[in-house]
């Protein structure tokens, strides 16, 4: 009996699946005809959604593709890309490392061209802090306001609040070489470091911190970049031994190879891709200070901002 | 239990063996801060033992970039895995779409009701409309493919590997600690080489949740096997079974209500990869989270950790439920047996048909979805105004009192000294095996090149759990003591064990500061549920004839509590705080993501950053320190039983 309910219960569960796998087959073939798939890189900055936003919009109902978004941190979307995974990242900060494996030695990956935006990575403050101290905008006067920054965690140091891990940093080394009487407190996140910033300013307490434009945290408070000896070309080729601010960014796209043969009309619209920060900065600042919805802000966007988009469209 | 009788035995004993061994260990702890004292910062590890496997995996890694394209090992190994299992994530995620959303409710109750029951049914009918409602739908369902086809996996590997080590005692020997392995190399370490080897996305995502999850389904099974009594093995043995007639008929029925705990746990490990596997780009629940972190919206991160946790207690009641079922139980009417499953199953695929008909569209209504995100936003903004200079306060002794000295004596002491004094503990606490055993470990994270991350890291794992073991101890005995305090903190300890940690990281952080203070809050509140509920578990377990006699004596409650209960329940005492530090080992990864630095900061920059020898020379390091740990705790928990 055990047997015959077994067989019963079985068959009617095979019904099931095969009804399904049906339906779901008609499903994806149906998907497939609609159009080709862009597969982008989703990086977790707000600033890079915001660019994903806009051409995922413009791909969607502009071009008629299909846009499937993978969130995924920098390092590992570059060999999703050399793994054929994925397509475009849509702007990279320099990784000279990866660079020379993928592109110069690989050539599984190309440079896809600028995006128009001007990165800047850099120690800040908050502006009261300089209203109060005018001269720590200078690295040689950090050392004598070492003790304003000085918190638990960073003992009889002053502390140094670094960023993300995933983003490129020389902070450890930059300490060191410069002789700072400071000590690193890996926040670990940005979201960790975001919270820990916004915290002390609204206590306007001091802090001394690893962050970077375009971003969104600029709309919302008032901070300063220390100036840290110039950036002079190669000075930060040994990352052990740098002493030097770091490179103004001209961020960029990267493509898979074969994205660039087979991707067609969606390659050369993303060829075409190129906004200032502050066309990047009112998309992200909708996203992440309105707390809008990723496809309305693009669409706020493109709807007034034809003149700028009309020129990435392919003809 | 039956170890109730000998452990009372061993406890009324006067003058056990435990003040005894435990003055040893004071002595231990006590030298070992005069050697600090006295040397401190005068023998670093000395870098010559370093054997260099960090320089080797980091070659190994780009041996691997630059040969995945034309090695066979890839073309004809994990190239063919990785589609497999993206494929099956793939039709699984698409069977749920295609069913629709009245669809997938349908089956789901009908199955549940069929498995565990109408309650469950009605459970899980909850769950799914909490997922619509929350606005989560599509995410919860890419989510739920994820978890159904990785389990799957686990379980097709797991239960097997499991039956055989339930017979053969020398394979559960070799299999015990490639699984401890498994378990206590923290889920952030195995991402980069399953990114490596299998690609982004959900192929990478279903091999770390299926490696993580396959323990608890092999160990699970060998108890089950191995606890089938002899009796019924031996009777159909003489009545001339074969030894796969004796399996399918005898042992498998008899074990199966442990092995479908086997199944239960084997999922909510599964779960707890959720967000872990949205960094590598599964997508799903772990998505929205991560997200909205990214632009410190808690309320929004919330929402969908709550949606995590209404997933992970509905699949852990209903196979709870249905491995409680006996034949008894269960429904005996014809109709009951077969017509009401048989209108279920109609009903279901009615369900999916007009589903499809009906809505072309396949999403939830948006109309009937609430957002719970800015009230929660404004009660985070609401604390941090509010109660700031008292976490300050907590945060700065808790810096200066305890991690900074601990973390001194750790990791400025002689080295030889500290290793000296794990296998002294271990000796006192465990005898000359575990002295052994945690020696080498310990001596370990040092040959791997990084003993002074390993030893702050295990400063503040120290710090977390005895905090952890403290405050579950009491809550422990407070809820064995009120079954009305049991019944309301139930809830509160499932979704404090199923909410991901990178929920209630931040807030966190915005209390009291980036650092090792959040990093081990956060730590705590991830362990407290296992070490209360087996404290709770321990003391509710002490024979009620202990308590009437000393209750008929005339003890107090109090009394009764530290002269009867607690020396009672030493043993499961013990076993909670052994659970309670592997707990807090677990979350040292995390702890990371909010300033904890050490060994926790080398796997997440490792994975970040491409540096593969140290992301994984620092989770190999974190192995030996949950070893090490173990292996005392255990000992010490052995010592007490006897």
């Amino acid at each position: 009996m055990n047997y015959r309910r077994g067989l019963r219960r079985g068959t009617a569960l095979a019904m099931v699946v095969v009804l399904s796998a049906g339906c779901a087959a008609k499903t994806t073939s149906g998907a497939d005809s609609g159009g080709k798939t862009v597969n982008i890189a989703l990086n977790s900055w707000v600033g890079y959604e915001a660019d994903a936003a806009v051409v995922s919009y413009l791909l969607e109902h502009e071009l008629h593709y299909k846009v499937k978004l993978t969130q995924i941190d920098e390092q590992p979307a570059w060999q999703a890309l050399d793994q054929g995974t994925l397509d475009v990242i849509l702007e990279n900060w320099g990784h000279a490392d990866l660079v020379k494996t993928y592109i110069d030695q690989k050539k599984t990956i190309v440079d896809g061209g600028l995006t128009g935006n001007k990165g800047v990575i850099g120690w800040y403050v908050p502006k009261y802090v300089v209203d109060q101290h005018p001269d720590i905008t200078n690295w040689k006067n950090l050392n004598k306001y070492a003790s304003l920054f000085r918190t638990p965690e960073s003992g009889s140091k002053g502390q140094f609040l670094g960023g993300s891990p995933s983003y490129v940093t020389n902070d450890k080394a930059l300490i060191k070489n410069l002789k700072l009487n400071y000590q690193i407190v890996y926040a670990g996140s940005e979201a960790a470091e975001i919270t820990q910033v916004k915290k002390l300013y609204k206590e306007k307490k001091p802090a001394l911190f690893y962050f970077y434009t375009p971003q969104w945290l600029f709309n919302q408070l008032q901070m300063v970049k220390i100036n840290l000896p110039k950036y002079t070309n190669g000075c930060d080729a040994d990352p052990k031994k740098v002493a030097c601010d770091y490179p103004a960014y001209d961020l960029n796209k990267i493509f898979r190879k074969g994205f660039t043969k087979t991707g067609g009309k969606a390659y050369q619209f993303l060829k075409n891709f190129h906004w200032t920060n502050k066309d990047q900065n009112d998309v992200a600042g909708m996203i992440a200070n309105q707390g809008m919805d990723r496809d309305a802000a693009a669409k706020k966007w493109v709807d007034t901002h034809k003149s700028i988009w009309q020129a990435w469209i392919p003809k | 239990m039956t170890t109730s009788a000998p452990r009372a035995a061993a406890a009324v004993r006067p003058g056990g063996r435990l003040p005894h061994r435990s003055v040893w260990a004071v002595g231990v702890l006590a030298v070992l801060v005069v050697g600090y004292a006295a040397l401190h910062g005068a023998f670093p590890f000395p870098s010559g033992l370093d054997i260099g496997l960090s320089p080797r995996l980091d070659a190994a890694y780009q041996w691997v970039v630059h040969n995945r394209d034309v090695s066979p090992l890839f073309l004809y190994g994990f190239n063919y895995i990785s589609v497999g299992l993206g494929s099956l994530v793939t039709i699984v995620d698409n069977l749920l779409t295609a069913f629709t959303w009245p669809g997938v409710v349908a089956v789901g109750v009908v199955v549940a009701g069929r498995v565990a029951g109408w309650r469950m049914a009605v459970v899980t009918a909850v769950a799914f409309g909490l997922f619509g409602v929350l606005g989560l739908w599509d995410d919860s369902m890419t989510t739920l493919a994820l978890m159904l086809s990785s389990v799957l996996i686990a379980l097709i590997i797991g239960v097997p590997l499991g039956i055989v080590a339930g017979r053969v005692d020398r394979f559960q020997r070799i299999v015990t600690p490639i699984l401890d392995f498994m378990q206590t190399m923290p889920s952030l370490a195995y991402l980069m080489p399953m990114v490596l080897l299998f690609g982004i996305g959900t192929p990478a995502a279903s091999v770390a949740t299926v490696v993580y999850a396959i323990p608890p389904a092999v160990r699970i099974t060998a108890l089950a096997i191995r606890g089938v009594p002899p009796a019924a093995v031996e009777a159909t043995t003489s009545m001339g079974s074969t030894s796969s007639q004796l399996l399918f008929k005898v042992r498998l029925p008899l074990a199966r209500r442990t092995i479908l705990l086997a199944v239960n746990q084997t999922i909510m490990m599964a779960m707890s990869m959720v967000v872990v596997a949205s960094i590598i780009g599964a997508g799903g629940l772990g998505d929205d989270i991560y997200q909205a972190l990214s632009k410190v919206n808690v309320g929004t991160a919330l929402q969908a950790g709550l949606a995590i946790v209404v997933l992970a207690v509905a699949l852990d009641r209903v196979t709870n439920a249905a491995g409680r079922r006996t034949k008894a139980s269960a429904p005996r009417t014809t109709w009951a047996r077969y017509g009401l499953p048989g209108v279920g199953v109609v009903a279901a695929v009615a369900a999916i048909v007009v589903g499809r008909v009906a809505l072309p569209d396949e999403a939830f209504p948006d109309s009937a979805s609430v957002s719970i995100a800015a009230p929660v936003n404004d009660v985070v903004d609401w604390l941090q105004g509010h109660v700031g200079g008292a976490t300050d306060a907590i945060t700065r002794v808790l810096v200066d009192g305890v991690f900074d000295p601990l973390r001194a004596v750790l990791t400025d002491s002689p080295w030889w000294l500290v290793v000296a004094a794990v296998v002294a503990l271990g000796a006192v606490l465990g005898g000359y095996r575990v002295a052994i055993t945690s020696g080498v470990a310990v001596l370990l994270t040092g040959l791997l090149g990084v003993w002074s991350s390993s030893m702050d890291t295990l400063s503040q794992v120290i710090v977390a759990s005895v905090l952890t073991i403290g405050i579950g101890g009491v809550i422990g005995v407070a809820a064995a003591r009120s079954d009305v305090f049991a019944a309301i903190i139930r809830p509160i300890l499932d979704a404090m064990q199923t909410m991901p940690a990178f929920v209630y990281l931040i807030p966190v952080v915005a209390l009291f500061d980036a650092g090792r203070t959040p990093a081990a809050i956060a730590a705590v509140i991830y362990a407290l549920p296992v070490v209360i509920r087996l404290v709770n578990d321990g003391v509710r377990g002490v024979s009620r004839t202990a308590v009437e006699a000393a209750t008929a004596l005339g003890s107090n409650r109090w009394q009764l509590l530290f002269k009867v209960q607690l020396p009672l329940a030493r043993a499961s005492l013990l076993v909670a705080m052994n659970q309670g530090i592997m707990m807090v080992l677990a979350m040292v990864a995390i702890g990371a993501l909010v300033g904890a630095g050490a060994l926790g900061y080398g796997v997440v920059f490792g994975l970040a950053q491409n540096q593969f020898g140290l992301g994984m020379c620092s989770g190999l390091a974190i192995v030996f320190l949950g070893t090490m740990l173990d292996r005392i705790s255990q000992g010490a928990a052995r010592a007490a039983r006897h």
